[in-house]
């Protein structure tokens, strides 16, 4: 700690001296503000006053004659500040943030709104898909079923041709078999005829190789 | 070692005169502290200016932080206050706005406004002061139910309201000293911690490790006291609203 600092040490007159050594803000020297401040104060007691109060030590901050003006500039300076808030940055900051939150939500419902259509036409689709398949499919049967009866008549048509030839052919043999058969007794007669004659010289009547036959 | 003290010296830097106001000299001279005031304010002015004049949705670095600070009193105010917060929005933000700017003007490059006594209980006074009349305006003479919550026993209401009525006179006196100590305390202790730094230096080898760890303390600290000067700021935009909202919402109490 410098010893000019010293508040026990110094009068007022050395305080405000040596005030500019230490001092780095002050624009002026402070013994010419000071002295200003006196005969603007234009009273010694007062001065002598601010003087003890400079001398007392302690913190500045507790220096009162500086008080009211800083307050009363801090009450301007907050006002100004305040009425340009309240009127100004405050109105156009909640206008952007609210223009924001607007367009967002219009947004959203917008890119909803398309994301249900898509749906939507997604479903449709598969829903068309589905018929088609179903159409496809019913087609397909149809068309079997048409050609598995065609290709029955065609062959029940056939078979009854079929069935036609072989009845046909059937009584043919069945005819040509009787035939045959009805001239057995003819052949028989004549060979049995053929083969008595044959070993006893004379035919034999024709009413007993008849019997002699029907026994036989 | 320098006068710790020194700093918080008010030093004219513009004359202006004296004048006298009901018998008391009020000395419109612009000092070190109403300087620090108007470099911290202008800030503002200039920071929101610029930020919300060509304000876009779609927004750039700078209106971030503006649109940050604006949503971060906005909530608070709402959240506390209600629905009625929006009324005393610019109020809570001036406040905040003005504390925290003066008090980054003291971290960073003039004098710390907020560390003088008469500024910290000016604000104070604003505060209750707006707190009185707005619950006047709103309440009526029903704005001395503050001092007597209802479902209280009668036989504790005579010890009650006088508590009552004490805590609500500390208020402005709280808000005065907590922002007065945590800014003159820091600042001190940051100027102190400095001039071992040179002091200890200066006694040769043998302090270079006490200027080594000084220097770091004093590192840390402004650390600390950016945070401490954020935090005042809020703290007392905090207890703002906190006391907006008693005489506000009275009914519901």
């Amino acid at each position: 700690m410098s010893v000019t600092s010293s508040p026990e040490a110094t009068t007022a007159t050395d305080t405000s001296a040596d005030a500019p050594v230490t001092t780095v803000a002050t624009l002026e020297p402070v013994a010419e503000a000071q002295a200003s401040a006196e005969a603007a104060h234009g009273d010694t007691h007062t001065t002598t006053a601010h003087a003890e109060e400079h001398a007392s030590g302690g913190l500045p901050q507790f220096q009162t004659e500086h008080w009211a003006g800083q307050m009363v500039w801090l009450v301007i300076i907050f006002l100004v500040l305040f009425v340009l808030i309240a009127k100004v940055f405050a109105p156009r900051l909640r206008k952007v943030i609210d223009t924001r939150g607007a367009t967002i939500a219009e947004d959203l419902a917008n890119a909803r709104a398309i994301r249900d259509e898509a749906e939507a036409q997604a479903k449709d689709a598969a829903a068309e898909t589905a018929a088609a398949h179903v159409a496809a499919r019913k087609l397909a049967a149809d068309a079997k079923a048409k050609a598995a009866a065609e290709q029955a008549a065609a062959q029940a048509k056939e078979d009854a041709r079929l069935n036609a030839v072989l009845a046909e052919s059937e009584a043919s043999i069945r005819a040509k078999r009787d035939e045959a058969l009805s001239h057995v007794t003819e052949i028989a007669t004549d060979t049995a005829s053929a083969l008595i004659e044959k070993l006893t010289g004379k035919a034999p009547t024709k009413t007993a190789l008849t019997a002699a036959l029907k026994k036989a | 070692m320098a006068d710790p003290l020194h700093q918080f010296q008010i030093q004219k830097v513009v004359d202006l005169p004296v004048i006298d106001v009901a018998g008391v000299p009020v000395d419109l001279s612009i000092t070190n502290s109403v300087l620090a005031m108007l470099i911290g304010v202008g800030s503002v002015i200039l920071f929101f200016s610029l930020t919300t004049a060509r304000a876009s949705i779609i927004p750039g670095r700078f209106q971030v932080m503006a649109e940050g600070l604006f949503g971060l009193i906005d909530d608070l105010a709402e959240s506390i206050i209600g629905h009625d917060g929006r009324a005393f929005f610019p109020f809570v933000f001036t406040l905040f706005l003005f504390i925290l700017s003066c008090n980054l003007v003291g971290m960073t490059t003039y004098f710390t406004a907020t560390s003088q006594l008469a500024v910290t209980a000016m604000l104070a006074i604003l505060t209750i002061g707006t707190v009185i009349v707005v619950g006047i305006l709103r309440n009526g003479l029903g704005f001395f139910k503050l001092f007597c919550p209802s479902g209280v026993p009668l036989l504790i209401l005579p010890i009650l309201i006088p508590i009552e009525i004490i805590s609500f006179l500390m208020r402005p006196i709280t808000l005065t000293l907590r922002l007065f100590g945590n800014m003159v305390g820091g600042h001190i202790v940051m100027k102190v911690f400095a001039g071992f730094i040179v002091a200890l230096a200066s006694a040769g080898v043998a302090g270079y490790l006490g200027g080594f760890v000084s220097l770091t303390a004093v590192v840390a600290l402004t650390a600390l006291e950016f945070l401490v000067a954020y935090l005042q700021a809020f703290v007392f935009a905090v207890l703002a609203c906190v006391y907006l909202n008693d005489v506000v919402n009275l009914h519901h109490h």
